[in-house]
This record gives C-alpha cells, sequence and structure tokens, in this order.
C-alpha cells in the first residue's frame, strides 16, 4: 500500500490536534438518563414522569454543550501542573536509587498474587458448593413415606398366599409400583396388650444380594392353585391380587432362594427378604415403610422377625460385615 | 583396544536412549504418516462403518416377525422391549453383554460374606492392576518373546475374561418362567401319559427345578439328584407323596422343604408325574 | 538452485500461478493469524516407522466408531424424550414412546438407532483389541506410561457411557440391569450406599434416575471421553508409534537385555562386540 500522501486540508494547521478531541466529560450520561426517562415516562406516566425525564436532558444539554464550547468561547481550561517530590537525600543527591525493601514485605505483587487466588478460590467455591449442593442434595432430602391402602382384610382368605403388585405414589405413577407376597395369618395375640389383632405376613419381590424381581416358586392362578385372584379398587389405584402357592422364592439373576418367609436358603443374598410395616385402619389394610430383616423363626402369625432399619440390598445387618455400612443414607 | 569396563546406566537412563535412537531411526528411515498409514487407518475405518451399519440393517431385517411385530425375537434380539415394569415377577434381568463377565463373576461368588468381593472386591483391584501396568512392568524388552510373564498373564486374562462372558450368556435360572418352556420337550423325550400332564405343570412351576435337574433342564443346587428317570426307580406313589409332604421325615438330613402346602389333589398329580418319569430312552 | 535458463511464463501458466494463489489466500491467511495449518501439515505429514502393521489401526478405529456414536447419538436427542412419566392416553412411558417412534414411524429413525446402539458394542470391542494390541507390542513402557493410563481411563468412561445408556430406552431390560448395576455400587464399603443413592437420585429408581443418566450419558461423560481422546491422541502424535517389537528394522533398535547379550541393532547403531565386552562401548559415534 502506498503512503497516504498530505491532503491540502491537513497541511494547514488551523487549531492546535489536541483541541479536536472532545474534553471528557460526564455530561453526555446525564442526557442520556434524561432521555431514557423521557422515554419510558411515555409509556408509564406521561404527563409526570416524561416531563421530569425532558427536564434533566434539558438541563444536562446545556451543561454539555457549554463544557463542549468552552474552548470556543475563550474560557481557560484548568489543568494541574506536573509535580514530582524531590527524593534527594545526603547520601544521594539526585534521588536516583531506589528504596530497599526486605524480602517478606507484603509487595504489591505478593498482595496481588494472594488476593488473585483468594477471589479464585470464592468464585470456585459460590459456583460448585450451590451446583454441587443440587446435584447430590435432591436426592437425600425430602424422601417421604408412603402409606399404600390394600383394602379390606375380609378380602383375604386366611392362610392364602397373593402376589399383589400396587403403586405406592399416585402422583409418581408406573415408576413407583411394586410387589409383595402377602399372606392373611388371622388373629394372632398381641404380647402387650393381649388383644387379638389381624396378623399378616407381607413380603417384599426385590432380593437383598442386587434388587432383582424375585419370583415365587410354585403353582400361580385359580387354575392351579383353587383360590381366585382377584382385583381392588383402592385410593392407590388398582391392586392385584394373583393367587400362588410358594414352595419358596427364586432370584433369577444370580441363584438366591428363599423359604415361604423370606429367610435365605440358598445363594448371594446377605439376609432375609425385607418386609412391609402395616396397620389396619378403618378395618382396611395399609401397607407402611419396609424393613429389613436378618432372619424370621417360625412361620405365620406366630413368627419371631428379627427386624432391622432399612438398609439396601447387598448390605449385611448382622454379622461382622454390618460394619461395613456404618453410616446409611436417610430413609423413611 | 583395550576394553575399559563401563558402569552399566541405570534402566531409566538406557530407556531415554532408545526412545532417541527411535526418533532418530523415525526420523531417518519413517515414511510419512499421510499417505501410508492414513491409509490403513481409512480402509480400517471403512470396515468399522460398514459393520455398524451391517448390524443395524441385520437386526432390523431379522427383528420384524409375522405383521412387522418389533419386538419378535431376531437374530440379533427384539428391536422393542416391554415397558419398564417395577412390579414385575417373571423377567430375568440382564446386563449389556460386555458386563457378562462381571455378572458372572457375582453367581460365582455365592457365599453371602463374599458379596462385596463380586461386585467391588475384584473389579477394583483388576482395575488397579490395569492402571498401574506400566509401573508393574518396567523391563525395556518388548519383543512378546521375551516377556514370558506379561504373555502368560495377557493369555490367561483373555482366557478367563471369554469363559466369564460366554458363561454369563448361557447362565439360566431355572425358574417357572423360563421352565415352562422345555414341557413339550419333556413330554415328547419322556413319552408322558396324559395322567402326568397336570402334574408335569406343576413340576415347572413349583420351583423344583431351582434345584433339581430334569431332562436337561434346571440347576443342581444342595446335592439334589437329577430326577429325569425317578420314575425308573419304582418307588411308588405313596412314597413319593410322604416324601413331598415331608422330605426330612422319610430322608433324614434332607435340605429339601416341605411341599404339604401345595394340598393332597397336588401332591398325587406330581407323584404319578415323577412315577411316569421312566428315562429319555 | 542451480542456474537455469527460463522463458518467459506463458498466458497459461501465469493462469495457473494465479489460480494457485487464489486457492491459497484462505489458507494462508487461516495460518498466519492460528498457525493451525501448520499444526494440520505437521499432523499429517510427520514420518512413523515404516514396518507399522495393520493390527495399529485398531486405535483410529476405535475412534471412527466414537466418532459415529457421537453423531448418531446427538441426531437421537433430537427426538428421544427422557421422561419416565406415562403417556396419559397410551398408558406407556413417554421415553420409551419416543424410542419406538424413532424406530417405526420416523424415516431412517430405524438406522440411526440400530448403528447407535450396535456402534457402542463395536466400540467397546475395538477398545479391547486396542488395549490388546498396545499390551502385545509393549507399547505402554517409557515414554508412553501416561498414554496407556489415559487409555484405561478412555475405557472405563467408554463402558460408563454404555451403562448410562442402557437406561435411556426405559424397558425391561434397561430398568432392572440399572437396578441391579446401581446397587452393585451400593455395596461398595462404607460410601457405597451414598454412592448409590446419588446415582439414583433418591432412595429407588424413579424419574429422576433416567433424567440423571441422560445429563451424565449426553454431557458429562462424553465431554470427559473427548477430552481424553485429544491427550491421548496428542501424546501419540508427540511421543510416536512404535515399531513392533518383532520387526528386523525395528526403529530405536533393542533395549540393552540385562547380561548384555543378545541384540538386534537398529540400522543408526553398530553391531556390538561378542562376549567379553560390556555392549555400552559399541555405543559411540552411531548417532548423529
Amino acid at each position: 500500500m502506498e503512503p497516504e500522501q498530505p491532503s491540502p486540508d491537513t497541511e494547514h494547521e488551523s487549531l492546535p490536534e489536541e483541541t479536536h478531541l472532545p474534553s471528557p466529560t460526564l455530561y453526555p450520561i446525564g442526557f442520556a438518563i434524561g432521555i431514557v426517562v423521557l422515554l419510558v415516562g411515555l409509556i408509564i406516566n406521561p404527563l409526570l414522569i416524561s416531563s421530569i425525564g425532558a427536564a434533566i436532558a434539558i438541563v444536562f444539554a446545556i451543561l454539555w454543550a457549554r463544557e463542549a464550547t468552552a474552548e470556543l468561547r475563550g474560557e481557560p481550561v484548568v489543568v494541574e501542573p506536573e509535580r514530582r517530590e524531590s527524593r534527594a537525600t545526603a547520601a544521594d543527591p539526585h534521588g536516583v536509587t531506589l528504596e530497599e525493601v526486605p524480602d517478606n514485605a507484603v509487595t504489591r505483587s505478593v498482595f496481588l498474587e494472594g488476593a488473585t487466588l483468594g477471589l479464585g478460590a470464592a468464585i470456585g467455591g459460590l459456583i460448585t458448593l450451590p451446583v454441587a449442593g443440587f446435584a447430590v442434595l435432591p436426592g437425600f432430602l425430602g424422601q417421604t413415606q408412603h402409606k399404600v391402602d390394600l383394602g379390606p382384610i375380609e378380602k383375604f382368605p386366611l392362610g392364602k398366599w397373593f402376589i399383589s403388585t400396587f403403586i405406592v405414589d399416585p402422583a409418581e405413577g408406573e415408576v413407583s409400583r411394586r410387589t409383595v407376597f402377602l399372606r392373611n395369618n388371622g388373629n394372632v395375640a398381641d404380647p402387650e396388650t393381649k388383644q387379638q389383632v389381624p396378623s399378616f405376613t407381607i413380603i417384599s419381590n426385590r432380593c437383598v444380594h442386587l434388587g432383582c424381581p424375585v419370583q415365587a416358586n410354585g403353582p400361580i392362578g385359580q387354575k392351579y392353585t383353587g383360590t381366585a385372584s382377584f382385583k381392588e379398587h383402592t385410593l392407590n389405584g388398582p391392586v392385584e391380587f394373583q393367587s400362588v402357592i410358594p414352595a419358596g422364592y427364586g432370584c433369577p439373576c444370580h441363584g438366591g432362594q428363599y423359604d415361604p418367609e423370606g429367610n435365605r436358603i440358598a445363594g448371594p443374598p446377605v439376609r432375609a427378604l425385607d418386609r412391609y410395616d402395616f396397620e389396619i385402619n378403618h378395618g382396611r389394610l395399609v401397607l407402611l415403610s419396609t424393613y429389613s430383616v436378618s432372619k424370621v423363626v417360625g412361620t405365620g402369625g406366630q413368627a419371631q422377625i428379627y427386624k432391622y432399619k432399612d438398609v439396601g440390598p447387598g448390605e449385611h445387618v448382622d454379622g461382622p460385615e454390618q460394619f461395613f455400612y456404618p453410616i446409611n443414607p436417610p430413609h423413611h | 583396544m583395550a576394553a575399559i569396563p563401563k558402569e552399566k546406566p541405570s534402566r531409566i537412563d538406557q530407556a531415554r536412549a532408545e526412545f532417541a535412537r527411535y526418533k532418530a531411526d523415525v526420523k531417518a528411515r519413517g515414511k510419512p504418516f499421510y499417505p501410508y498409514a492414513m491409509w490403513h487407518d481409512t480402509v480400517m475405518s471403512f470396515v468399522v462403518v460398514c459393520t455398524i451399519i451391517g448390524l443395524a440393517v441385520i437386526w432390523k431385517w431379522s427383528a420384524w416377525g409375522p405383521d412387522h411385530d418389533p419386538t419378535h425375537k431376531g437374530l440379533l434380539g427384539p428391536e422393542v422391549d416391554p415397558p419398564a415394569d417395577p412390579g414385575t415377577t417373571s423377567f430375568v434381568p440382564r446386563p449389556d453383554w460386555y458386563f457378562y463377565f462381571l455378572f458372572y463373576l457375582l453367581r460365582i461368588f455365592k457365599w453371602p460374606e463374599s458379596v462385596f468381593l463380586g461386585t467391588v472386591g475384584v473389579p477394583t483391584i483388576a482395575l488397579i492392576l490395569l492402571i498401574g501396568l506400566p509401573f508393574l512392568d518396567r523391563r525395556l524388552v518388548r519383543r512378546p518373546s521375551a516377556r514370558p510373564v506379561a504373555m502368560v498373564a495377557a493369555v490367561l486374562t483373555i482366557v478367563s475374561m471369554g469363559v466369564l462372558t460366554w458363561k454369563g450368556a448361557t447362565a439360566k435360572e431355572a425358574l417357572a418362567s423360563e421352565v415352562k418352556q422345555s414341557i413339550p420337550k419333556w413330554k415328547a423325550d419322556e413319552h408322558l401319559p396324559p395322567a402326568a400332564f397336570p402334574g408335569v405343570e406343576l413340576f415347572a412351576s413349583a420351583g423344583c427345578t431351582a434345584c433339581h435337574t430334569y431332562d436337561g433342564a434346571g440347576g443342581s443346587q444342595l446335592g439334589a439328584p437329577d430326577l429325569t428317570a425317578i420314575g425308573s426307580r419304582n418307588l411308588g406313589l405313596q412314597f413319593q407323596i410322604n416324601h413331598l409332604k415331608c422330605p426330612s421325615c422319610v430322608n433324614p438330613g434332607s435340605p429339601m422343604p416341605p411341599f404339604a402346602s401345595l394340598g393332597d389333589d397336588r401332591l398325587k398329580q406330581l407323584a404319578i408325574f415323577l412315577e411316569a418319569s421312566k428315562g429319555t430312552h | 538452485m542451480a542456474t537455469t535458463y527460463r522463458r518467459k511464463p506463458t498466458k497459461a501458466e501465469i493462469r495457473r500461478q494465479k489460480m494457485e494463489e487464489l486457492v491459497m489466500f484462505p489458507i494462508d491467511w487461516l495460518e498466519e493469524r492460528s498457525g493451525l495449518i501448520g499444526g494440520l501439515k505437521y499432523f499429517l505429514f510427520r514420518n512413523v516407522p515404516s514396518d507399522i502393521n495393520w493390527m495399529q489401526t485398531l486405535g483410529s478405529a476405535a475412534l471412527t466408531a466414537f466418532l459415529v456414536q457421537a453423531i448418531t447419538g446427538v441426531i437421537l436427542a433430537m427426538y428421544y424424550v427422557p421422561s419416565a412419566d406415562i403417556n396419559p392416553r397410551t398408558g406407556k412411558p413417554i421415553a420409551w414412546e419416543s424410542i419406538v417412534n424413532i424406530t417405526d414411524h420416523l424415516t431412517l429413525g430405524w438406522l440411526v438407532r440400530g448403528m447407535h446402539r450396535w456402534g457402542a458394542s463395536v466400540f467397546i470391542i475395538l477398545m479391547f483389541l486396542h488395549m490388546g494390541r498396545v499390551f502385545l507390542f509393549g507399547a505402554y513402557k517409557y515414554p508412553r506410561e501416561l498414554n496407556w493410563i489415559i487409555g484405561v481411563l478412555i475405557l472405563v468412561n467408554g463402558m460408563m457411557e454404555g451403562f448410562t445408556g442402557y437406561l435411556l430406552p426405559w424397558d425391561q431390560t434397561a430398568y432392572w440391569a440399572t437396578v441391579v448395576g446401581i446397587n452393585l455400587n451400593g455395596t461398595a464399603p462404607f460410601l457405597g450406599p451414598w454412592l448409590a443413592q446419588f446415582l439414583r437420585g433418591g432412595q429407588e429408581i424413579s424419574g429422576e434416575t433416567l433424567t440423571r443418566f441422560y445429563s451424565l450419558h449426553m454431557l458429562l461423560i462424553p465431554g470427559l471421553i473427548i477430552g481424553l481422546i485429544t491427550l491421548h491422541l496428542y501424546l501419540v502424535v508427540r511421543l510416536g508409534v512404535t515399531s513392533p517389537p518383532w520387526s528386523k528394522e525395528a526403529a530405536g533398535g533393542e533395549p540393552e537385555e540385562e547380561d548384555g547379550a543378545r541384540l538386534r541393532p537398529g540400522l543408526t547403531r553398530p553391531v556390538p562386540r561378542p562376549s567379553g565386552a560390556s555392549a555400552m562401548q559399541a555405543e559411540p559415534g552411531g548417532q548423529e
């Protein structure tokens, strides 16, 4: 590219170069604010706010124009003179040596390093902590207990097993569908009150090895068992009851086998099948939360259930390996 | 010239020297990556893409059964499975095939005390060994014939992972939902009379095959004997019924659970079936 | 250059030269402002040992499989809906229905979905084969130890990608394989139950688990894999690929044996003297 030839205009220096630049000033900002207030006022309240905006704009416009034309009108521009303090001393008459700074002094660079890292750490913390909390905490907090209404207890023939599937939380829908093996044990004497109370055996079908769906080993359906299967419409929606005669339960994943009370007979399951707590509410069977069981001695209403807090599959509740899981996440 | 024995350099220095020689060799005698090596890579990538597309096409065209039913189980499995049912009692869970070796490991560690070894213990140790391989094997030599330990370990690893994967693929549980499919074969093999038909259905669904094998189906647990030819021992209907009602009364020490809850009618049907099972010849 | 006598360039040659300048202009523009063209040229025209064989294509084949997964995955994500809620009109989960929609109704949807599903298996097989090849060649030794570690991490991430992706169709196989997989983590001592609950997003598998796995499958793990692959490729280019160790012309020749016995020299190393002398005496002068 060829260098620019000087044009005729720039050859004459009419005014010094510096005065072609406007002096730095804040008045344009005030003018802009005034215009904005005027426009906003047209929407909100034309009479009052626009007038205020117009007044602000006019005032700042006048100030701005006055400053911009100051040189033309001949007013002097006030500038502070440059000063330097003399650092001349007796030892150093020209003031040229630098001051000695001890090594461990908090110089500006040292301070800036620390402040940068500290502020960076603070930013990192501000971003990651809420995000991590959001990622982690919702899975642990707010776990609620759900009650499952299974219908009037008269519907359950005495001593007969049923495979029952139901929806635990209708709001969550199909994803909360669960299955239990259920038997009405009749009335037994409550150990404390000595009253006759209904007894049910309600066993969860989730294997306690790794959570696979356990199957009943036995004939299923009225054709083979002689007991009618039925459906009940409850507060939790429709609940199915299939009659079954289980000689035990087996898991299709890794070969776990259980007896009809849920005790482990063979395979890798680490304890007995989990059971559901229940209550009788207005004559209806209502399931509460699950709990874990190490073993069951005896059968039916006379069974002694060794009960533990609900833990996940694969966790031992007794024996030396129970100490592998000292702290469990909060369960309902 | 008199030989002046020098100090043998350290292993890392030898390695560095070899790498320096490698770089010089490549610079002097190497070929440019493009087009020589890149040609090989391109051919292989083409094969890979064709394989993937081929598998997708085979999956599609073999999965369509009658009436364009996508749940028809074709050569590579069905295209569509039934939607998730958290309350099922008839599904057999399996992971994707490349996890079969881990899956089978869990079936090997059958003792409840050893469960955590199969789930996290062995895989974690294997992963640590794999990551730490460059620090375990610091010998400089790379020729396979000069690395016997490495080659033997590699062969053992490949063979064991292959066997575990294959056994995971063929693992079956003898549960009612799987065993019932064998009933027609049993009827044919054993020439069962119609009187035994109710019993064979009960046998398949009552969980007997969880511990007993029968005509090639079922599992072998707790020392339970094969029942394919149990009828040829002519133990008699009453013996069978008594045994089913209370196995440990008839056979002291037997771990078989009692089946009295099935009721007399069904026990008789089972007994008829067992006595009719004279073997598959 | 030697002195050559050239006639004046013909019109055709001038035209050709102008065309070349036009074509090279954007490339030169890019190179001056970024250096990327130089980097690409270095990558393409760098030397590799002259005796590399077909086994050494497995790594780039695995990369191709990963690219197929990435591209098909992006397209599938345009139609897949990660919701475990039930569609009130059909009674089926929405995620499952979106997969059926892709497979049965959308044009070539069956092909893209099939490529993604089988591409996953091919990707994992190729990674294992590549790992086996690297092990066979001893290419995890100095200076490539870091590259081996990065490769193992890519393998683990690849398998985790398969695990998280397996849940997305929300069918029976998906649901139960994930139940078991998460509970597997839960059996780890001390932290296991917490890890399992974090993965599940609650005490039980639910819609939260599906969206969580979707986020991992689409964003976190692919990001990790892409980052690790980039590092892996950078190290491959920087450190070079090895010759097959049994090759007679192996670049770099043989390292010292423990007893200084048999050696198979590369062409730049002189043959060592027979026994009695330390093989290191043959060293000098052969290099530069």
